[in-house]
């Protein structure tokens, strides 16, 4: 479906903003107007990067099925707490990484900027699953109600794929965004997981 | 009222400039997924909440109307995600029943055993979930490592840990081997052990006693206004259930009890649905004990021609009776298929059964129902 | 037959009902019922009278009018019955919700998807779709893949060889 016929779906498209911007000449990476912490510190903010990779908390964001291997990856077997992920908040106000786990239609659209909205920043967003990344099983040619991809209404950080993705898949999704936000795969001494090959 | 003594009349000589509307969102930690209950509280209890649906509507019955049954099966599996293979076994065999398709002995055995093991997973997940939203944390971490034991047979023969795709109509895909009949009898073995660690934790807990013991008593006459089936009605007493009442597939051969409860409120709830549990471990046990050999899948032509007409095919999945409804023109493709889910009927009692009640009760009463949003909104 | 489910057909016949039985193994269900709108509240009165509960309410589209089907069954016994009622000219029909109130829900999503107005009923607003969408009515057919009432139909075996064409031309 292109851009056009999405338009019919009446949701603001932030790929056609973004691409708007562009054409008007403004950078295409300021889309959220996020000014920065006021005192910047290059060794302070590598620090703060460090603390911050190592201690993210998720909301509970849980649309549908991905939503159960979300919650298993927070239970005893997968265990997501040893990464930093002591808690899931409820309260966005509390959280900093929103797991987007499920199918966003057009009514729960409003919530989902809403809520990202009400986030303080820095927060970063994941996009579990395929419907979350492009619509997955649903974006088929009539569609009337599934917003096909999250990344219309909220920037993304980590996309991962699966229908639903491994407890494991997610892992390695929250690690690579641990290495986006600190520069390092690992940021603290962990113990690297047996047979995965060391970056 | 008919219901339980804690629905407690709100103060009537004080002025009323109490009421005002909670909005319990869709994002809430005590909603099965994205549920907006629309609350108008007089203080803290509950005067009318009225639930607003929608928001994780997927278009199942349009996408139905343009893909044949192969195309549709993954779908199935994501109606109702915590319990999957029972939606995939009504579908299959609405097109068997329509159709005329005879299905071999031995795929009905491996389909009720799936089917039971789903069913077990699904009743983990929702002790679980529902201790959660009352605020206990323990329990769901015991369930959950019942479930993976699960998870892990299944994965080997289906392929999914959670959204199956593992029926196909004729049979099933795959077949099952002796690995998975030696690990599904240690798990039997296992979970028969684990009943203690559940009924320590949580059955005798005075706290879960006190919050769940005459919540949303539901009785017979408000069961049969609205619809509601599944553990939901038996909690009440009645003993319906789509296995004995309508019997289809291999369940004929085995002997097991539907448990009921005697007050219909949410603790007699919780106390089938751990004895649906060990219903479960029975059925699996002699279907394993009389597993016949033979083809897992019968020879089907790839495009199936369906007279037309229209059919209907219940079976009882994890939550209560799901029945598809096929119409057809002919042809492959259904002309239209209604799917009518438990849950759905089993929320829309909520406005005649939490009016008057505390908040905390709500919450509890809705815990017990065993709601999965995408099923309701479909 | 159980004697509740003769009770059932007797009470029925009384009121000039016709009941065709069909076969359970090839439909699932017991018998069908086609009924105009007038009397479809008489009927729900007299089902929910006989203790039998309502499993869904649906829309089907075909060429001259909307149809709405009721699938009704027993907690006791092995009954279901299928009703069928075609809207009127105005695409309304009268609800049912007061008599069975789990009707309430399912008439307000026919009305999403087919745009079929219940008259009487206390909240027809907007169950599933967005409220931006009251005027969608997705699941209706367009001219080109809607077929007639009959040709969605069973065959009896004395119409076999003038419906035989009408399948050909699917």
């Amino acid at each position: 479906m292109g851009d056009q016929e999405r338009g019919k779906l009446g949701v603001h498209s932030y790929a056609a903003e973004l691409q708007e911007r562009l054409k008007r000449g403004e950078p295409g990476n300021l889309v959220v107007r996020d000014p920065g912490p006021l005192f910047q510190n290059k060794i302070a903010d590598e620090i703060f990067n460090l603390c911050r990779a190592n201690s993210l908390w998720p909301m509970t964001f849980g649309l549908a099925c991905c939503a159960i291997e979300m919650m298993s990856l927070g239970m005893a077997r997968f265990d997501i707490s040893r990464f930093g992920s002591e808690v899931f908040r409820p309260s966005p106000r509390q959280s900093d990484l929103m797991i987007v786990a499920g199918t966003v239609n057009k009514k729960m659209a409003s919530a989902v900027m809403t809520l990202y909205d009400q986030m303080p920043s820095p927060k970063w967003v994941i996009a579990m699953g395929n419907c979350a990344i492009s619509g997955g099983p649903f974006a088929v040619e009539e569609n009337y109600n599934v917003i096909e991809g999250v990344d219309k209404l909220i920037p993304v950080d980590v996309y991962v794929p699966g229908c639903p993705p491994r407890p494991e898949g997610l892992l390695e999704g929250i690690l690579k965004l641990q290495e986006k936000i600190s520069g390092v795969r690992h940021p603290f001494p962990q113990r690297k997981m047996s047979d995965a090959p060391s970056y | 009222m008919e219901t339980a003594q804690q629905n407690l009349e709100p103060a009537t000589d004080i002025p009323h400039d109490n009421r005002y509307y909670l909005n319990m969102g869709p994002q809430h930690p005590s909603t099965h997924g994205v549920l907006r209950v629309l609350l108008e509280m007089d203080g803290e209890y509950v005067i009318d909440p009225q639930p607003v649906l929608g928001y994780g509507h997927r278009m199942q019955e349009k996408m139905a109307e343009h893909k044949n049954w192969m195309a549709f099966m993954p779908n199935t599996g994501r109606m109702d995600y915590a319990a999957a293979l029972p939606y995939n076994h009504g579908y299959v065999a609405l097109f068997e029943r329509i159709c005329g398709i005879e299905v071999p002995a031995r795929a009905e055995y491996i389909r009720v055993i799936t089917s039971e093991l789903n069913r077990i997973v699904s009743h983990h997940l929702w002790i679980g979930a529902m201790l959660l939203d009352m605020g206990a944390f323990t329990p769901i971490l015991y369930t959950f490592d019942d479930r993976e034991q699960v998870l892990d047979i299944l994965e080997d023969v289906t392929g999914s840990r959670l959204t199956y795709c593992y029926f196909r109509v004729g049979g099933v895909c795959k077949d099952i081997d002796d690995n998975f009949v030696e690990k599904t009898r240690a798990f039997i073995k296992r979970q028969r052990e684990r009943f203690d660690v559940y009924n320590k934790l949580v059955t005798g807990n005075i706290i879960f006693i006190k919050r769940t013991e005459g919540v949303g008593v539901i009785s017979l006459d408000m069961a049969r206004r609205y619809g509601v089936t599944g553990p939901v009605l038996r909690g009440s007493g009645i003993a319906y259930d789509v296995r004995k009442n309508e019997p289809y597939s291999v369940y004929p051969k085995f002997d097991f009890d539907i448990p009921t409860g005697q007050n219909g409120d949410s603790y007699d709830r919780y106390l089938v649905r751990l004895e649906e549990i060990e219903q479960s471990l029975r059925i699996i046990e002699q279907a394993l004990d009389q597993l016949p050999d033979g083809p897992f899948l019968a020879k089907v032509p790839k495009k199936l021609k369906m007279p037309t007409g229209d059919s209907s095919f219940a079976v009882e999945a994890a939550r209560g009776e799901l029945t598809y409804y096929l119409v057809s023109g002919g042809g492959d493709i259904p002309y239209r298929l209604k799917i009518r889910v438990p849950s759905y009927s089993n929320l829309s009692v909520l406005p005649e059964l939490c009016q008057g009640m505390l908040l905390s009760d709500l919450v509890a009463a809705m815990g017990s129902m065993d709601l999965v949003i995408p099923e309701i909104d479909r | 037959m159980h004697p509740a489910t003769e009770k059932l057909v007797t009470a029925l016949s009384e009121q000039s009902i016709v009941l065709n039985e069909c076969d359970y193994a090839e439909r699932g269900y017991h018998f069908e019922i086609d009924l105009d709108a007038g009397r479809l509240r008489e009927f729900a009165q007299c089902m929910l009278e006989q203790e039998m509960y309502l499993v869904f309410v649906g829309g089907l589209h075909v060429d001259p009018a909307i149809e709405i089907i009721y699938q009704f069954a027993s907690y006791d016994r092995l009954c279901r019955l299928v009703l069928r009622v075609v809207v009127d000219s105005n695409n309304a029909i009268p609800t049912i919700s007061d008599i069975y109130q789990g009707a309430n829900w399912h008439e307000r999503e026919t009305r999403d998807f087919y745009g079929v107005i219940f008259i009487d009923h206390p909240n027809l607003v907007p169950l599933i779709l967005a409220e931006e969408d009251v005027d969608l009515k997705p699941l209706l057919k367009n001219s080109d893949n809607i077929k007639e009432s009959a040709a969605v139909r069973w065959v009896t075996v004395e119409e076999q060889p003038e419906t035989d064409e009408k399948a050909d031309t699917d």
